[in-house]
């Protein structure tokens, strides 16, 4: 073979090979696996070929900041010009020229709401955008809107919540008033220790919010129908529930709960005594679960010890946790089983029952009546307790494992002793 | 029936006359049962007669025990886990339901599993020993080179078999066990690349678990034999032991009554490990769960940490150092010639002990510092 031609070979040889390399890389690259942000579809759904709205048309040549943020934003994409809300001539060459004709600069603060809902609180206009338009009557209504009306312009306005220039709809993720984004959104006044100093407002609600159960449900994506601030607030009408709001408000979620409650002694006594209905136990921001063996605690902030009521809470508190001691019990013996391993999925459905019974106790309990938390509580730990049996009894009965093992010995040590002395035999005949 | 010499019919003389059966029972000296071949002239009863009544040192006497305990053991893991083969499914869907089936539903399914699990730990755990003794004893010393470097291969193969038995259930603790495995032979300059070309990659998906499959029943096993046949060969030209100077008493026949003792014990002790101490069952494996305490298996703890503790190191220069000790501990026989002068010996004895102290020290603080993460 000439040198030339074995050379041609080689660098076939090396060309295939880095042939290959670079097709892996590529079908690397393109691995489904391999998400960019690009790769997020974008929430506004701009018509391919989209031009600046008219009345925006000169603005951006100064305002170019303004600009690039205003590009980004719903009102962009919609067709609402900058000189909707600031006046003024954008087809002008100078700048003296653009800054006429009704042209508004800045708006006011105190002007802002009224301004936007001259679009946003006309049902003509918005309904095209199934938009609502009360959301100008409730800001009104609101703790903002009362505050703004009296002069005091720290209160939140429109733009406070939803940008000024760059305003996105409220389904984008880089919106701030996007669900996950509002409680940060909210807490830009309501968890600034100067704001709350200023007005008087001791607890942090937003630091309390990320420290209960909603909270930790909610920003975990664990539960996406948890609350946000809005969702007992209101948005456009935040206004805190006075106390015999509370459970109105509590109970658009929990139902079953809300029932149990007004029906119970509890409601009046509550109301009458100046109590915060459900935040009276559970908190309201830090909004915390009782669970069985703590709630009886609980109790004490307003009974005392010796009170008939106190035993009303022991007994049911008493019936949960026996319920709830008994699942547990039941679940380890499962586990146990189960990494034997033996069959369990039966008795891990059955416990799935049990749990469920006890969860149904605990909107009756808000009851206060023993009677109609029984029978819940007497289900759940039947169930468990009759599972906990029937896996001891599958467990216990590998005894025989045991006994099979000591069968086994005797038949093995039966077997070396006969072996023991034909050995002794052979040793002694060899020598 | 034929006669036999005597006279007598026997089952034994008509097979005899057709086939011959010393040849057929001499394979045996292949396994080390029989510590030379039979004359195959002659007949079985009188070719075992004589190869019985030989002297010779029994091998199922302390220490020498550690050895043949360790082949007894690999059969008994080849004999179980050719049971367990015939229901094991070896796909990343399948795997765990058919090892819950063998475990659960087939009959006398959890003992073999058990066995097959307490015969492996046992296994690795005397070939380990078994190094141990060979170093203290001097048993690499001019000659024994081959005897050397044979048993500590078959602990290295015999821990790469564990290792690959390991994912086979595809559990959570064998499934993270394998990954925290593979994030230290990774680590290895030469060896990590072979390993990873041999199992397929560095993922733990069906593909990968097939040739860990094969890896475990079929290659692994046969790299086994060809080791332990070396070392029955080597001991057959160099004899058992250095230290065997005094003349044998025991017969042959004796020595197989002991390794009947042996074997019956062991079989005992076996199925009380396995009843009294079952391994609990895990659930299965979770590719996107990692539990709290997935650490290496046992072997690998002290490589880990010597690794993490080198981490100012170029990577490649921190894998290169538990190779090194490998590589020094197989070629010990020629790095430590024997020179005479006892200065030398002692000094590679210490060196022993230091390595060992060293070696259990890192795996103590692997396993509780794998522990706390």
């Amino acid at each position: 073979m000439s040198g030339a031609r074995r050379w041609m070979i080689v660098v076939g040889f090396a060309l295939i090979v880095v042939g290959f390399a670079g097709a892996t890389d590529v079908a690397l690259a393109q691995a489904p696996g391999a998400q960019s942000e690009e790769s997020v579809p974008p929430s506004r759904v701009v018509p391919a070929g989209a031009k600046p709205a008219k009345g925006s048309a000169m603005c951006g040549v100064c305002h170019s900041d303004i600009r690039v943020k205003y590009e980004k934003g719903i009102h962009r994409s919609e067709g609402v010009p900058c000189t909707s809300c600031h006046g003024g001539n954008a087809n002008a060459l100078t700048v003296e020229g653009a800054h006429r004709d009704g042209f508004r600069g800045k708006p006011a603060r105190r002007s802002i709401p009224a301004l936007c809902a001259s679009c946003h609180a006309d049902v003509a206009r918005m309904r095209f955008y199934n938009l609502p338009s009360d959301q100008y009557a409730l800001y009104q209504l609101s703790h903002h809107g009362m505050k703004l009306a009296k002069g005091d312009e720290s209160v939140a306005v429109c733009i406070d919540c939803h940008g000024v220039h760059e305003i996105r709809k409220p389904e984008d993720p880089k919106s701030h008033v996007f669900g996950r984004n509002i409680p940060a959104t909210c807490g830009k006044c309501h968890g600034d220790p100067a704001f709350r100093k200023r007005h008087g407002m001791k607890e942090d609600p937003v630091k309390d919010y990320e420290e209960g159960v909603h909270g930790k449900a909610y920003l975990s994506g664990e539960d996406p129908s948890a609350p946000e601030c809005t969702r007992c607030h209101g948005s456009h009408g935040a206004t805190p529930p006075g106390v015999g709001d509370v459970e109105r408000v509590c109970g658009q979620c929990h139902l079953k709960t809300r029932n149990y409650f007004i029906a119970s002694p509890h409601k009046e006594a509550m109301d009458a005594a100046g109590q915060p209905e459900c935040a009276a136990c559970h908190n309201s921001h830090k909004t915390l679960a009782l669970p069985p063996e703590k709630f009886a605690e609980s109790c004490l902030a307003c009974h005392d010890k010796g009170d008939k009521e106190y035993q009303v809470a022991l007994t049911l508190s008493r019936m949960k946790n026996d319920a709830s001691s008994e699942i547990a019990k039941a679940e380890k013996l499962v586990a146990e089983a189960a990494a034997i391993p033996l069959y369990v999925d039966d008795y891990r459905s059955r416990l799935q029952d049990a749990r469920t019974a006890l969860l149904e106790a605990a909107p009756v309990t808000h009851s206060l009546d023993s009677t109609l938390v029984e029978p819940h509580t007497r289900r759940a730990r039947s169930i468990a307790a009759r599972v906990s049996q029937e896996v001891h009894e599958k467990v216990s009965s590998r005894w025989w494992h045991k006994v099979g093992l000591g069968l086994f010995w005797f038949y093995l040590l039966l077997t070396a002793t006969i072996i023991t002395r034909a050995r002794r035999r052979a040793a002694g005949r060899a020598r | 029936m034929e006669t036999n010499p005597e006279g007598k019919r026997s089952l034994l003389g008509w097979l005899e006359a057709r086939v011959n059966l010393t040849e057929i029972v001499s394979f045996l000296s292949v396994f080390g049962l029989l510590p030379a071949e039979l004359d195959s002239r002659k007949p079985l009863r009188e070719a075992l007669r004589e190869a019985m009544s030989q002297p010779l040192p029994s091998y199922a006497r302390w220490p020498r025990v550690l050895g043949i305990l360790s082949f007894l053991l690999f059969l008994f893991l080849v004999a179980t886990g050719t049971m367990l083969a015939f229901y094991y499914q070896p796909t990343a869907e399948q795997a765990y339901p058919s090892v819950t089936l063998i475990a659960r539903d087939v009959a006398f399914g959890t003992l073999i599993h058990q066995v097959h699990y307490w015969s492996a730990v046992l296994f690795l755990l005397f070939l380990g020993m078994r190094v141990v003794r060979f170093f203290f004893q001097g048993l690499y010393a001019r000659g024994r080179e081959i005897v050397w470097m044979v048993a500590v291969l078959t602990f290295v193969t015999a821990a790469i078999a564990d290792l690959t038995g390991r994912l086979l259930p595809y559990d959570a603790s064998g499934y993270w066990t394998t990954v925290r495995a593979r994030e230290v032979t990774d680590a290895l300059p030469v060896l990590g690349p072979i390993t990873s070309f041999l199992v397929g990659g560095s993922g733990l998906d069906s593909t990968v678990l097939t040739r860990y499959y094969v890896l475990h029943i079929a290659i692994f096993p046969i790299l086994l034999l060809v080791l332990f046949y070396f070392h029955f060969s080597s001991v057959r030209r160099v004899g058992m032991s250095r230290l065997d100077t005094a003349p044998a008493h025991r017969s042959l026949r004796v020595a197989m009554y002991d390794l009947l003792l042996l074997v019956i014990f062991m079989v005992g002790g076996l199925m009380t490990l396995a009843v009294l101490f079952p391994q609990p069952f895990d659930a299965m494996a979770d590719p996107f769960q990692t539990p709290p305490d997935a650490r290496p298996p046992w072997y690998l703890l002290a490589p880990l940490v010597l690794m993490e503790a080198l981490s100012f190191l170029p990577k490649f220069l921190r894998g290169l150092i538990p190779e090194a000790i490998l590589a020094a501990v197989i070629f010990l026989p020629f790095l430590d010639r024997e020179s005479g002068s006892g200065a030398r010996r002692r000094l590679f004895r210490n060196l022993g002990i230091a390595l060992l102290v060293i070696w259990g020290v890192l795996s103590w603080i692997g396993w509780f510092l794998e522990v706390r993460r």
